[in-house]
């Protein structure tokens, strides 16, 4: 319950709240939403029709007036969900109006001043969690869906809204109701004449429940990337053509260039898409490894730079001799995961000198990648460089990824107990100390998916043996 | 309103849940009055003649622990006591007992009427005296009115009993004895849900009719584990039992008949227990299963009778013949009474409070089968809670409600009120979410200071109580400060016997939780004048608190995380109504317990998780902005 408290604005209780459901701005419509046990009543007291029925569930279209001047203010369709049949649970009252923020700030400040207020971030969707129209899991996945930067993130979000999770999860969790009821039956029922049970057919099942969950909890790494977006740095001595590398990035993809919430337009930091997949590219332009520089710079800055990036592209003059500050640099950054764009493939003695640099870790030859950013030649091969290790569409499980860190925690909790049961099958502890872990992987697995209950498990029982003393 | 005799307590019922509940509340010392149908059937076990097992037993002692009769009785009456789950982990080990019938009965009597202040009246009540929610008393068929202040229905099977055999029913509480039918109307007058469940029973066969050579002998434990923490030695002489089993060609005969079975013409409405299938049930369930187990248990010393356990029925009597005779071993044998089946009313114990009171009608308990379980035990922990809380009320003092965390009987009845029953209930040990910490053997340390403070459990067993805790405190000292070294003599036979390497040295309790380390292999290695000083139970009883301390340490985190709300203050005078969202039966419900934190509105029954999260945010909310 935490964990949805602070997830979410608090508020009271029992109050009528508004806010613009569309965005801030000028657009074609924009939403005004009313919830809570006075939503119709306020709605009244805008059409000021004295016969006032809205039909649940249909759009109306209906004069709304202005109370201090008995004006019209806009025609808007209003649509009434009537409790406890809408989003939140309680009755809701949608106006579609045109969208001119004046005029629809105006509206909500009328809405206000007739006993309601303003509703705080995400309230709407704790109301409809509070009064049991979502779970914990579609509620996050709403709170994801809203906030999806790009396609594949929204992609996500939508497929765990409807259940894909909870339906990737269920053969596991069968698979651990499969190892749970042969023991708690030995142990129930010693009485009655049971198959033996097998330990090693146990154990085996553990094994490969512990390997799929592995499995799916390893595409956190790349589910991560889809709902946050990856970073990649460009870094390289001065004058290989960073600066370039990074309009032409950002320049092909500037149909979709969007600014970082927080940063200024001067900030050397872009956002731009590939694959769907939001990049947050960072030009290091400014520093400099240089001898003279490092003092003033630092070595820990760079070092920063690295640490915080999922990706870090190196720039290389193809057109000059591999110089020994390339070579420093890609001391720096060879530990994590990097990869080679040799520019300036343009010019005359271009040499990919920078396969020198190809030692044990780094040796495919893909992630070494000749560009020019004054021709643009190559940025294909760059880009899907750049998505190469992340491997967003080729995964198992039709692309499905853990995008919660919740989620992956519990995942990660999941096979620790599996661990623990399997460790103590193999001493051979007695049943109920295995059934411990059991029990918790199935718990946590529960509060992604939902709850197994005891009476499932006896049910289980009852259904496989024939009990009965 | 005029009445004949007034008391304290009325129980209607002298089964195992009316006479924990009558034997608490005179012990409490209320006047009480057991009412039942026939005094010389006090005590009668119904259906098998057996006390305990899995789970079972942790209750038996549990009753025992607050100061109930039960254990003690099957202790003296018991003719054959085995530990069930011996080879297992100590928490899942339960103590399982047969009784003499017709012992138990007479000692069950015995028992009850040494009691000052219990009453035995014989009759069969018609109603229950109610007036503006409150009880009063009960009247009789033959027109007696007794008056009480407080009472505890504990009716088994016989509210609306109606008894199958073949396609002919009667009306009937058990075999020989009349249903309790106006008993029945009065409670659904009275606004009561009432379902229907169904239970069954084998035929009992003449011993002297059985060639016992053919079945497997199943032995009584050497050392018998005994029910009653007052108990120090098992007197009655151990019998053994005996193992057999049906054929394909008993099955293919049931499969033939199937259709006089009241089971599968659909004669049968009632629900019955899936733990304890019908013969019927088991051959067509499970088809491939080529034979099923059956016991045969002597129903007591003085006496030809044989339970034959796992062959429970409800087909004519002349059929159930023809199919025992099928069995190996049974070809010559002779049915003394037919199996079974009986239907009967149980009433949803959703209506009731952690008290076992219903939450309608003030000082009216409920214990036992009307509650929807089965079971001995599991009636007989009900009427002990009920009986105390009876009694408490009538003294006006505060009534006692047990905790899943800490009790099975807590369990039972949490899941009782909480998810009310769709099938009779039995407690199984995977039902605690803390079966490690829930030891039969721990029964005494968990639950007898709450049976002292209430006065149920008397001076001489509260002294005992406090011998046993202090002797394993010791013990465990000694267990932790006692080191095998290599000098030591016995370290190498040790080391060798487990095949393990103990190190320099190990401490007793260390070498204790390595595996395959028996309880009596520790025991030899205990200095010489504490080794004949310490019984085995005791000492398993010490190493069993160390082997599962870590999980339960770890499973208390988890819970407290979870339930870390539980603290959690509801002021006084809160408007629950205030709360939006919800409905006008979580407010009612909520408004009739007034709940003073957030863990006692969490264990209200019928409480949706909806509800509970909105009381909680606004709970939450308030802690806030205050």
């Amino acid at each position: 319950m935490s964990a949805i408290l602070s997830s979410f604005a608090v508020s009271t209780i029992k109050d009528t709240i508004v806010a613009l459901s569309t965005p801030p701005g000028r657009s074609g419509i924009g939403v005004v939403r009313l919830s809570g046990t006075r939503a119709l009543e306020i709605s009244q007291l805008l059409v000021r029709d004295e016969v006032f029925a809205l039909e649940p569930n249909h759009a109306t279209l209906k004069k709304l007036y202005d109370p201090a001047t008995g004006k019209v203010l806009d025609h808007a369709l209003l649509t009434y969900f009537k409790s406890p049949h809408s989003f939140t649970g309680e009755d809701v009252v949608e106006f579609s109006c045109h969208g001119s923020p004046v005029l629809l700030r105006y509206l909500i400040d009328i809405i206000l001043s007739f006993d309601s207020r303003l509703a705080g971030p995400g309230e709407f969707t704790l109301r409809a969690l509070r009064n049991g129209r979502l779970n914990l899991s579609q509620a996050e996945a709403i709170r994801d869906l809203i906030n999806a930067q790009t396609k594949a993130a929204a992609q996500q979000a939508t497929r765990q809204l409807g259940g894909e999770l909870s339906a990737l999860l269920q053969p596991i969790k069968d698979g651990l109701l499969n190892t749970i009821v042969p023991l708690e039956s030995s142990l129930e029922f010693v009485e009655d004449d049971l198959p033996e049970v097998s330990i090693k057919e146990i154990s085996a099942t553990l094994f490969s429940l512990i390997n799929r969950i592995e499995e799916i909890a390893s595409t956190f790494q790349t589910g991560r990337l889809l709902r946050e977006g990856l970073k990649a740095t460009l870094v390289g001595r001065p004058n290989v053509g960073k600066s370039s590398v990074f309009n032409k990035l950002i320049a092909s993809d500037r149909a979709i260039i969007t600014d970082i919430p927080g940063t200024t337009r001067d900030s050397l930091s872009e956002m731009l898409t590939i694959e769907g997949v939001a990049i947050l590219l960072t030009d290091t332009a400014g520093l400099r490894v240089s001898a003279d520089v490092i003092e003033n710079l630092g070595v820990e800055r760079t070092k920063r730079a690295i640490a915080d990036a999922d990706l870090i592209i190196l720039v290389i003059d193809g057109s000059q001799p591999l110089m020994p500050e390339d070579i420093d640099i890609f001391k720096d950054i060879s530990s994590g995961p990097h990869l080679i764009a040799v520019n300036k493939n343009d010019l005359e003695g271009f040499r990919l000198d920078a396969l020198a640099l190809k030692e044990n870790k780094y040796n495919e030859a893909r992630a070494i990648v000749s560009i020019s950013a004054k021709s643009g030649a190559g940025f294909d091969d760059l880009r899907s460089a750049i998505m190469k290790p992340f491997n967003v569409w080729d995964a198992s499980d039709n692309g499905l990824f853990i995008t919660n860190a919740r989620h992956f925690d519990l995942l990660q909790r999941t096979q620790l107990a599996l661990r623990s049961s399997a460790d103590l099958l193999e001493a051979r502890a007695s049943e109920e100390l295995v059934l411990v872990g059991l029990y918790d992987a199935l718990r946590f697995l529960g509060e992604i998916t939902g709850e197994t209950t005891t009476d499932d498990i006896l049910s289980q029982i009852f259904a496989t043996f024939c009990i009965g003393k | 309103m005029s009445f004949d005799e007034a008391f304290d307590v009325i129980v209607i019922g002298a089964g195992h849940a009316g006479c924990e509940a009558a034997a608490a509340a005179a012990r409490l010392g209320v006047q009480t009055a057991l009412v039942t149908l026939n005094l010389d059937l006090i005590g009668q076990m119904s259906c098998n003649p057996a006390i305990g097992g899995i789970a079972k037993g942790h209750l038996v002692r549990e009753i025992d622990a607050l100061g109930g009769i039960m254990g003690r009785i099957i202790d003296r009456t018991g003719i054959q006591f085995r530990l069930l789950n011996r080879s297992r982990g100590p928490a899942v080990q339960s103590p399982r007992a047969q009784a003499d019938r017709a012992l138990y009965r007479t000692e069950m009597r015995r028992t009850l009427e040494v009691i000052p202040n219990l009453h035995l009246r014989q009759g069969l009540v018609v109603d229950l005296i109610v007036k503006d929610s409150r009880i009063y008393g009960v009247e009789l068929q033959d027109t007696r009115r007794l008056r009480a202040k407080a009472v505890v229905v504990a009716t088994g099977t016989f509210l609306n009993g109606l008894i199958h055999i073949g396609r002919r029913t009667h009306s009937a509480g058990r075999a020989g004895e009349p249903a309790s039918i106006e008993l029945a109307e009065s409670l659904k007058r009275l606004g009561f849900p009432v379902g229907r469940l169904k239970t069954g029973t084998p035929p009992r066969l003449d011993g002297r009719t059985i060639d016992w050579n053919v079945f497997e002998p199943q032995p009584a434990d050497e050392r018998p584990v005994h029910f009653s923490f007052a108990t120090d030695k098992i007197e009655q002489p151990q019998i053994t039992c005996f193992i057999g089993y049906t054929t394909g060609a008993v099955h293919n005969a049931i499969r033939a008949n199937i259709h006089e079975s009241p089971l599968y013409s659909g004669k049968i409405k009632g629900i019955g227990p899936r733990y304890c299938p019908s013969i019927e049930d088991k051959v067509i369930k499970f088809a491939d299963k080529n034979r099923h187990q059956l016991f045969l248990e002597p129903e007591g010393h003085n006496t030809n009778e044989v339970y034959l356990n796992g062959f429970s029925t409800s087909l004519p009597p002349e059929l159930q013949q023809e199919l025992v005779r099928m069995i190996p071993g049974l070809e010559r044998a002779n049915i003394i009474r037919p199996g079974y089946a009986i239907e009967y009313d149980y009433v949803d114990p959703r209506e009731l409070t952690p008290y076992l009171e219903t939450v309608h009608i003030k000082d009216l308990f409920h214990a036992g089968q009307i509650n929807g379980t089965t079971g001995y035990e599991e009636a007989g922990c009900q009427g002990l809670i009920a009986g105390i809380n009876a009694a408490l009320s009538v003294q006006g003092r505060e009534r006692l409600r047990l905790n899943r965390e800490e009790s099975y009987i807590g369990v039972l009845i949490d899941d009782l009120i909480r998810q009310g029953v769709d099938e009779p209930y039995r407690i199984f040990t995977s039902r605690a979410e803390f079966r490690l910490a829930l030891r039969h053997d721990n029964a005494d340390a968990r639950l007898s200071p709450y049976g002292q403070k209430i006065g149920l459990v008397n001076d001489s067993d509260w002294e005992r109580f406090n011998q046993r805790r202090d002797k394993l405190v010791r013990l465990r000292s000694i267990l932790e400060s006692t080191r095998l070294r290599k000098s030591d003599a016995a370290y190498l036979s040790v080391s060798h016997a487990l095949a393990q390497d103990l190190g320099d040295s190990i401490t007793l309790i260390q070498l204790a939780n390595r595996p395959n380390a028996r309880p009596d292999l520790i025991k030899q290695l205990l200095p010489a004048e504490i080794q004949t000083e310490t019984n085995m139970a005791d000492l398993e009883s010490v190493l069993a608190d160390s082997l599962y301390s870590g999980y339960i340490n770890a499973q208390r985190a988890t819970f407290d995380r979870l339930h870390n709300h539980d603290s959690l203050r509801i002021p006084f005078n809160f408007s629950f109504r205030e709360i939006s969202g919800l409905s006008h039966e979580m407010i009612e419900r909520l408004e009739r317990v007034c709940p003073k934190t957030f863990g006692q509105a969490r264990s209200i029954p019928g409480l949706t998780p909806a509800a509970l999260s909105t009381l909680l945010v606004h709970l939450t909310l308030q802690q806030r902005t205050a």
